[in-house]
């Protein structure tokens, strides 16, 4: 007899519908699973065989054949289980094939017939969503946002029981410990800055125009204390993005158990060992999501961007520009979302103190060090700036009041709702065309950017960089009309030339 | 085989593995260098002129056997010839004539340029690799200035101070005087690579000379010894920067033994780059302002003033004066500089370049440094 069950498998970020077709047939006893199977996927018959048993019914002495169709996509984890459990009880008359119909299933089960949670609940519901949906208990918080008819299953028994009307649906786990999700961690507030007032105002225009930022200085200058309060300068997320943000998490399956989507932006800081697969995302079957998809929507943070595998930044320079990172193997690909704002933090040199005059290594140690970041790399940061460590005497001072997270918000926001008006999401993504019609320039400033490049020391693309910068000056403070010298010279201090001392004069 | 110079024999020589410039000389001093030749390749050299290797004598006399068993002179001059690398020996006509009086002189001299421009009075302009904005301006001034006024700048092409004041010499268009380099690896790869570009400009002006040959990579010790060179060619030797221990120290030393004028350019105390320079000038050394001290050394009339000497600046006004009087002598970041003033970023970031315009301050690498004065063309 055949029965027919719907679910779903992952690839990337995204559901894919599979359906189980379970063939229960006279012959000698036997279980397979065909389809493009993989290891993980074929074990399910192991566990649905005890599950059967552990949970009352009997395991059918017959010749039981399951198809996963599409047969030509990949399937792998344990997200099957429970549909081939009950094709199989259906296929063998013990469950009434008419309480499976139009309904899909999801979940991982174990030995004594519990239904366990499983990864990329909210993708996979997402995808299942147009039809009733049972999802395992511990996932029904995480997949309520886009499937909220979906009902919660806790063992096979229950399952079966709740199908049949003979017990009720369980009541979802709620609320569950909450538990805070990676970006909604309380970020650190922007008012226990001291000192760095270029610093502070770097960060801000960073979170109002999406700029990416290199922060360069000797240790103790407080790089990774900015870049940590960069999240909290971005406004809240919407409600695509933040669906988006849970939906990578999800697929991860780093899913806060406390139901709701996460509405502050991610914010991620691999450390540099992170191999390339950790970071762009990929593995051989399952192609999860790397840091910068993690980080998508939010803020990616390299901490000792020059320790990184010059090869592992490289590979961050096409997902810098296209927004998405395509992740492709022979058998199977998937385009995995990587909208994030890069900030880089590096020391100058090995000692961390050029070019001041303590900094004691040697012109060819300068030059090596400087070589570590490629040209092409530095380009892609709209904002680099240095910073020294804030005096020993203002350490101790008494604190002066400075603005709070909050107060600067409320400008990114201001700032983000003009490029909007736009046509774009930041001014990061002005360029050519639309940059000479949003950012016009005040005669002297168009000298002075002349001047600049006559003389070398700027690029044209390094201008356009420049000018995209002053752009996002002018909207923070509110102002309109077009670029003056003074915004031009400003963006200047917030983008230097040349960032590394490497390069000898 | 008769028809060729002496020099492409030394050229020769001058290759052979453990030949230095003593050695060299040694070999040179032996008789007809046609004969020396010959002798090398049948392994026949008496063993006073052996420098004292690790591998021993007879190793020694193999080796040089077999490589110069593999070089053929007329072959060799002609390959330096189309790279268009002049050679010149001590003794011969086109020899630097200060260079034949000396107590170290090099055997031979490979050079690209033209060698007639040390012909000029030469001043040595030479300092540490890693100066501060306000020596590189100072190298840079006197390059330019010196050149201008017709004295030929000598220095050693090195990062830092030796490629400021060269760049200085080059800068201006068409020098009164060329300068000179003096570098201390074969004239196919001078060192630092990074100076390449520099190096064919001095070329195309005035001259590159090296007594190292073609296709010999710089070597830790060949810089000290080139410093001899410097100093040789020199009648006055201007520290810029240095600290108590360097390259710089060792040409002057050179210079001492040579009865050089030794000048040096006085910089902050307590500074890592001026602790050199100061000493020297504790320990005697005159004391270098600008060009004009320069010249006085050299014996020549002091330049009329605005020629040659520093404009005088006016001193800035407003944020800017602040600014100049928080720089100090040492690198800062415009946060720094935001910070400290309690200024507007803009006010600052406008104060800054109102300073880099008059010439008081140039940016580097995202610093902001003082520098000694306004220069025509600063290096980048």
């Amino acid at each position: 007899m055949l029965a027919n069950v719907t679910s779903a498998v992952l690839i990337g970020i995204d559901g894919h519908r599979v359906d189980v077709e379970v063939h229960v047939a006279s012959g000698l006893p036997s279980f397979t699973v065909v389809g493009l199977p993989d290891a993980s996927c074929r074990e399910a018959r192991d566990r649905v065989r005890a599950a059967v048993v552990t949970s009352g019914f009997s395991f059918p002495p017959s010749r039981i054949t399951v198809n996963l169709a599409p047969t030509d996509l990949r399937k792998s984890g344990p997200v099957l289980d429970v549909a081939v459990a009950l094709g199989v009880l259906a296929a063998s008359e013990q469950v009434e094939p008419g309480l499976l119909d139009r309904a899909a299933f999801l979940g991982e089960l174990g030995l004594d017939g519990r239904i366990q949670p499983v990864r990329g609940a909210l993708p996979l519901a997402e995808v299942l969503a147009d039809g009733p949906l049972v999802v395992p208990s511990g996932n029904a918080a995480e997949v309520r946002a886009v499937a909220p008819g979906a009902r919660a299953a806790r063992s096979l028994r229950g399952l079966v029981e709740s199908l049949r009307g003979d017990a009720p649906w369980p009541d979802v786990d709620d609320p569950a410990p909450p538990r805070p999700l990676d970006g909604d961690r309380a970020s650190p507030d922007l008012s226990e800055v001291r000192g760095h007032p270029l610093g502070r105002l770097a960060v801000e225009v960073a979170a109002a125009g999406g700029h990416h930022t290199l922060l360069v200085g000797p240790p103790g200058a407080g790089k990774t204390m900015l870049a940590e309060r960069l999240p909290s300068l971005l406004p809240d997320l919407d409600r695509s993005e933040s669906l988006a943000v849970a939906r990578v998490l999800s697929a991860a399956g780093r899913s806060a158990g406390g139901g709701g989507l996460p509405q502050r932006p991610p914010f991620r800081s691999p450390h540099h060992t992170a191999s390339v697969v950790a970071l762009v995302g990929g593995g051989s079957q399952q192609l999860r999501p790397g840091e910068i998809s993690l980080a998508s929507s939010g803020v990616l943070f390299l901490d000792e961007l020059g320790e990184f595998p010059a090869a592992h930044l490289d590979a961050l320079r096409q997902p810098l520009e296209s927004g998405t990172v395509d992740v492709v193997r022979a058998a199977v690909s998937a385009r995995l979302p990587a909208r994030f704002l890069l900030v880089g933090a590096t020391n100058p040199c090995p000692c961390g103190w050029a070019p001041d005059l303590r900094c004691r290594c040697s012109p060819a140690q300068l030059s090596r060090y400087a070589r570590r970041l490629s040209g092409p790399l530095l380009d892609r940061f709209d904002l680099r700036i240095h910073l020294d460590p804030p005096d020993p005497s203002a350490l101790f001072a008494p604190r002066e009041r400075t603005e709070s997270s909050v107060e600067v918000r409320r400008r990114v926001a201001g700032a983000r709702a003009l490029a909007r008006e736009r046509g774009v999401s930041t001014n990061r993504s002005l360029r050519g065309a639309a940059l000479e019609l949003h950012a016009p320039l005040e005669a002297s400033a168009v000298d002075l950017l002349r001047a600049r490049v006559e003389q070398g020391v700027l690029t044209v693309r390094g201008a356009s960089r420049l000018r995209a910068v002053a752009l996002t000056l002018l909207d923070l403070e509110g102002r309109r009309g077009p670029l003056g010298v003074d915004d031009v010279l400003l963006a200047e201090c917030l983008r230097s030339h040349d960032v590394l001392p490497g390069v000898p004069g | 085989m008769t028809a060729l110079p002496h020099e492409a024999y030394l050229a020769c020589m001058a290759g052979l593995p453990w030949v230095g410039p003593v050695t060299l000389r040694r070999l040179a001093g032996l008789g007809p260098v046609e004969r020396t030749w010959s002798r090398l390749v049948r392994g026949q050299v008496p063993t006073e002129v052996l420098p004292p290797v690790s591998v021993g004598a007879a190793a020694l006399v193999r080796s040089w056997a077999r490589a110069a068993g593999e070089v053929d002179p007329s072959r060799h001059w002609d390959e330096l010839r189309a790279a268009g690398v002049g050679v010149t020996s001590l003794g011969s006509p086109g020899y630097p004539a200060a260079l034949t009086e000396d107590p170290d002189p090099p055997v031979v001299l490979f050079h690209l340029g033209n060698p007639s421009v040390v012909a000029a009075p030469c001043v040595a302009v030479v300092g540490t690799r890693r100066p501060t904005g306000y020596g590189r301006e100072v190298a840079h001034t006197l390059g330019a200035g010196l050149s201008a006024l017709g004295v030929c700048v000598v220095s050693g092409l090195a990062l830092g101070i030796d490629a400021a004041a060269h760049a200085g010499a080059v800068g201006g268009g068409a020098p009164v005087a060329p300068p000179v380099a003096v570098v201390g690896a074969g004239l196919d790869a001078p060192c630092p690579s990074a100076n390449r570009p520099l190096a064919r400009r001095v070329a195309a002006s005035g001259m590159v000379c090296s007594e190292v040959p073609l296709g010999v990579p710089a070597a830790p010790w060949r810089f000290p010894v080139r410093n001899r060179i410097v100093a040789a060619l020199a009648r006055v030797v201007v520290v810029v920067e240095s600290g108590a221990t360097g390259g710089s120290m060792s040409t002057v030393e050179h210079a001492l033994r040579r009865d050089r004028t030794v000048l040096a350019v006085p910089g902050p105390v307590g500074a890592p780059t001026s602790e050199g320079t100061n000493r020297l000038i504790a320990d005697g050394a005159g004391v270098c302002t600008g060009v004009d001290d320069v010249l006085a050394a050299l014996g020549r009339d002091v330049a009329p003033p605005g020629r040659g000497s520093r404009p005088a600046l006016s001193a800035p006004s407003g944020l800017a004066g602040r600014l100049l009087d928080l720089l100090g002598w040492r690198p800062e970041t415009p946060d720094h500089l935001v910070r400290v003033s309690g200024a507007d970023p803009r006010a600052v970031a406008r104060a800054v370049e109102q300073l880099v315009e008059v010439g008081l301050v140039v940016r580097r690498g995202g610093f902001v440094e003082r520098c000694a004065g306004p220069a025509p063309d600063r290096p980048t």
